[in-house]
């Protein structure tokens, strides 16, 4: 009952706080509530009152009517220290799974000073901050990760009990933001097959192609070729401009794929993971082949991108 | 979550527990001032890190002895004395064991909580206006509590502080006017402020010189009309009937009967006293009423009450100084009033007798003894020579000086020899007029006894015998009549009263003793009666609805002054932008999720190819304002999208659904 009570208004919650970019916190978005120590200074109110209505003294009434008046206003002064805040979310660099992913939040004081900003995924993580007048300060907030794919951040809280720590104004607001999560890298055989293209021709047969391991010899130069592999001492001697070409060992084009493997899905996807890691910090170019797309043979930074990209989100559907 | 307290913070706390404490010097035991410097020295010193907290033992042990302590300084551990001495001892001892934010807020509710005890000892203008100090540096080290910033400014804190005090002030006024004052819900002891000295209800003249020497305040009046000439102000607190020879003390008859009835006769007074604590009784001119409740007049025409008054009282009497007081004695009285000790003093029961004979009728004898003390040699003096064993004799006789309660005993005793009834009264006399406020102020020097007597057709009749041998001590008071006898006001070396000849001082003196008396009326003394009475005066039945409205007003008010909704430029940019949005939208071309200004301002232009160059133009110039960094002018946005609806009057909207 308090479960689906909970989730009732949690359901209504994000209904006020729809995912948006950017938002400046206002009435629509500020809750503000008396806290526990809000609780302890009304029972001290009452007692004072107490004192005051037992002795007859108009002092004590006097003190219990101007701390009632200071409650009064403090709620004015805590909505006011969170009202016109905005908070933006910047961008998140991509991690791997069991990493913390990091979502950057930009602060941005409207105008007037924000004291004592708390700011976390929920009440008892939270960081605090100063804002200072019409400035603006960025905050990282981490979050643990499991699982590959798109991480779409949880509501965030910010809150705040300045001035007087007896009363809390807090505020939900989704930004928006996710972040990709890689798959947590593996380590394990290399998971080859005979280059796709190439199927053909066999096995053991020297290929000729852009490998790295052994020296075959030496082409002309065209535009295109690796500026790695130019013979520049050729060069140097004042002949043309050659390229020294290599050929894989193996005698197969590195193809890293899944099909290759055992073991289930993700372990599968955790070993290419680290193997694209590995060629790709070793500079060898590879091509990786998952059961529905095929990235063509690269060694580009891009190319490593959009192999962890792929492999990150293959079987979820999602771009 | 373990947040320390900031430095700040414990900063204002040891300089608000400082300030808390103040006011308990008077009233707790003088170690108390060693338990203070200890444990805020012991609190420094962990914040040093050169000391530790106390651990559990240490604690225990701290407690127990305090507690010890306040039970060897007070006796006992009851009682409002004792209790206030342990919640001042308790406050100085919480700031030892401060560890986090929490204890640090318990310490300040406490810190609160004192100020109200303190209260309760003295209430006055200079403790009351002293008071805001501590309150300011107890909500200062609060708002430091939150405070994250390690270099906070210790003053922009008390800034805030000051701010929201200043801003809660008409908020508190408004309460303190409006909300409904309650009867106590059960009766407490007040804490007992200092030895009284006043009126007893057993004395020897020597008491009556000992008042003499205090300038402590006893009640202050106000008359409603003209006030009466100086030498009618006799305030009766009550009667003494019983002596033993030396001392002159109640008799349980006046003081349990009650009053037989008496009717209001001729023109009547009506005045205002403010009575400090003290004593049982009431005062008032002959004869007094009043209405407030628990107050019973008795046989003798005291006013009393059950209780002895522990806090200012303020209350409201009728006096009709014509009534006629009991034409018929009861013989109980009678008996009483002319009982006198066996023997003793014959001289002046032989002088009683004379008397009788000569002048049959008591208002002729009671004029021929007041005769005889204005024209014989008698000198009104607080320092009288020592009597002998047959007391009234001695002084009639030989030393022939005293003060008002010599004379009005000795007088008593003759005209009792004389087969008359009379009793003593005891009250104070005149009263200081303070001219800027029309009030009076009797203080413990303007104390005074005086005679009565009874006389068959005419009731009760007073006499003042002290007036016929120092006319000066009733129409200008103590001071004038004692001009040179240094005994006056001996107890109080420094009072301001003893400035009086200067006239600049005795101004300044009046003016404060003014302020003062206001404070008491007006705020101390705004209890049920009072409260009803102002509102009924100014609000007429409309007293319930203004707490309410007023309180709705301020705080809007105060909400405006502090939000400033209408310097939300910023949001207005937004909602004409919005309205531009929206009115595309209605011409068939909504804004795509994602979708930038200045693309949609293009794809606007494509569509509406005649408005292209005003919606271009109102898009850079909203492009410009809220992202270019130029200033917000949110007139000039208004215009031009002013001039794209005018522009956008009767097109159509675009047939065509974007299909991207």
């Amino acid at each position: 009952m308090i479960a689906r009570l909970r989730q009732g208004v949690r359901r209504w919650q994000d209904r006020r706080a729809p995912p948006v970019a950017q938002v400046q916190l206002g009435q629509r978005q500020i809750y503000i509530m008396p806290d526990r120590s809000g609780a302890g200074f009304a029972v001290v109110l009452l007692l004072i009152l107490l004192a005051a209505i037992n002795y007859q003294n108009s002092m004590a009434y006097a003190l219990v009517f101007l701390l009632g008046s200071v409650f009064v206003v403090a709620i004015l002064h805590t909505f006011r220290n969170v009202s016109g805040l905005r908070v933006a979310g910047a961008g998140t660099p991509a991690v791997f799974a069991g990493e913390h992913a990091r979502f950057l939040l930009r602060l941005e004081s409207a105008g007037r000073e924000h004291q004592a900003i708390a700011v976390g995924w929920s009440a008892d993580s939270l960081q605090s901050v100063d804002v200072a007048a019409g400035t603006a300060l960025e905050l990282e907030l981490n979050l643990p990760t499991a699982t590959r794919g798109w991480l779409a951040a949880p509501r965030m809280r910010l809150q705040s009990t300045f001035p007087l720590g007896v009363l809390r104004a807090w505020s939900y607001f989704n930004l928006g933001q996710r972040v990709l999560v890689y798959p947590r890298p593996l380590e394990g055989e290399l998971p080859v097959m005979a280059s796709a293209a190439d199927d053909s021709e066999g096995e053991g047969q020297r290929v000729a192609g852009q490998g790295v391991d052994d020296y075959q010899g030496l082409k002309d130069y065209q535009p295109g070729d690796s500026w790695r592999r130019l013979h520049w001492k050729a060069y140097s001697r004042g002949g043309q401009l050659l390229v020294k070409e290599f050929a894989d060992l193996r005698g197969r084009e590195l193809c890293l794929d899944f099909m290759a493997l055992g073991g289930d899905l993700e372990q599968r996807l955790s070993r290419l993971c680290h193997w694209v890691l590995e060629l790709s910090r070793e500079q060898r170019p590879f091509a990786l082949r998952l059961p529905d797309c095929y990235l063509p043979v690269d060694t580009s930074d891009g190319h490593r991108e959009a192999c962890l990209r792929a492999l990150a989100l293959y079987g979820q559907g999602g771009a | 979550m373990t947040p320390t307290i900031p430095r700040i913070s414990l900063g204002w706390l040891l300089l608000a527990q400082c300030l808390v404490i103040v006011p308990f010097w008077p009233h707790v035991p003088l170690w108390m001032v060693g338990l203070w410097l200890g444990c805020t020295l012991w609190r420094v010193q962990i914040f040093r890190m050169r000391a530790a907290f106390p651990g559990l033992l240490v604690k225990a042990a701290m407690v127990v002895a305090t507690a010890a302590g306040v039970f060897m300084s007070r006796g006992v551990l009851i009682g409002l004395d004792a209790a206030a001495t342990l919640l001042v001892a308790t406050f100085m001892l919480k700031v030892v064991e401060m560890r986090t934010l929490r204890d640090a807020r318990v310490l300040i509710y406490l810190g609160f909580f004192c100020v109200v005890v303190a209260y309760l000892y003295d209430a006055s203008l200079p403790w009351a206006l002293y008071s805001v100090l501590p309150v300011t540096a107890l909500l200062t080290a609060m708002i430091g509590l939150q405070q994250t910033r390690l270099v906070a400014q210790p003053l922009a804190t008390l800034r805030l502080a000051l701010a929201i005090l200043a801003q809660a002030l008409p908020l508190m006024l408004l309460f303190f006017v409006f909300f409904p004052r309650l009867e106590p819900l059960w009766s407490l002891p007040i804490p007992s402020n200092k030895a009284q000295t006043g009126l007893a209800e057993s004395m020897t003249p020597g008491d009556v010189a000992e008042l003499g020497r205090s300038a402590q305040l006893v009640m202050q009046v106000s008359f409603e009309g003209p006030m009466p000439p100086r030498q009618a102000l006799y305030w009766r607190a009550f009667t003494l009937e019983r002596f033993d020879g030396g001392r002159w003390s109640q008799s349980e008859m006046s003081r349990g009967l009650p009053v037989a009835a008496w009717q209001p006769n001729g023109p009547q007074l009506r005045y205002r006293i403010i009575q400090q604590p003290g004593g049982r009784w009431l005062y008032g001119l002959d004869v007094a009423h009043t209405d407030l409740p628990g107050v019973r007049q008795m046989a003798d025409f005291r006013l009393t009450r059950m209780q002895p008054l522990d806090r200012p009282l303020l209350y409201n009497v009728t006096s009709s100084p014509q009534a006629i007081r009991d034409l018929q004695l009861s013989e109980a009285i009678r008996r009483q009033d002319m009982r006198l000790p066996a023997n003793g003093d014959p001289r002046t029961r032989q002088w009683a007798l004379e008397l009788k004979a000569r002048y049959p009728q008591p208002d002729a004898l009671v004029q021929a003894v007041l005769q005889h003390f204005h024209d014989e040699d008698y000198h009104y003096t607080l320092k009288p020579p020592a009597l002998g064993a047959d007391s009234i004799d001695s002084f009639l006789f030989n030393s022939r000086a005293g003060f008002c309660a010599h004379y009005a005993g000795a007088m008593t005793y003759l005209l009792r020899a004389a087969g008359i009834p009379a009793r003593m009264v005891v009250g104070y006399q005149g009263g200081e007029l303070n001219p800027a406020g029309r009030y009076l102020t009797l203080r413990q020097f303007d104390a005074h006894a005086w005679v009565e007597y009874w006389q068959a057709g005419r009731g009760w009749r007073s006499a003042d015998p002290t007036a016929a041998v120092s006319p000066l001590r009733i129409d200008q008071g103590p001071e004038a009549a004692l001009a040179g006898d240094e005994e006056f006001l001996s107890d109080a070396p420094f009072s301001p009263l003893r400035l009086r000849q200067f006239s600049w001082a005795n101004d300044l003196r009046l003016g404060w003793d003014n302020l003062n008396y206001g404070w008491q009326r007006w705020v101390l003394d705004y209890q049920s009666a009072q409260q009803l009475n102002f509102l009924n005066r100014w609000f007429n039945g409309l007293a319930s609805s203004v707490l309410p409205v007023g309180l709705l007003g301020l705080l809007i008010v105060l909400a405006l002054v502090l939000l400033k909704p209408w310097r939300r430029a910023v949001d207005s940019q937004l909602q004409v932008y919005q309205g531009f949005e929206t009115l595309l939208a209605r011409h068939g071309l909504p804004r795509a999720p994602g979708e930038g200004a200045q693309a949609y301002a293009r794809r606007a232009g494509r569509h509406f190819a005649a408005q292209a160059a005003v919606i271009e133009a109102f898009s850079e110039a909203f492009i410009a304002q809220r992202y270019g960094g130029q200033p917000a002018d949110v007139r000039q946005l208004r215009q031009q999208f002013k001039a794209v609806r005018a522009s956008l009057e009767g097109v159509h909207r675009v047939a065509v659904r974007e299909s991207s």
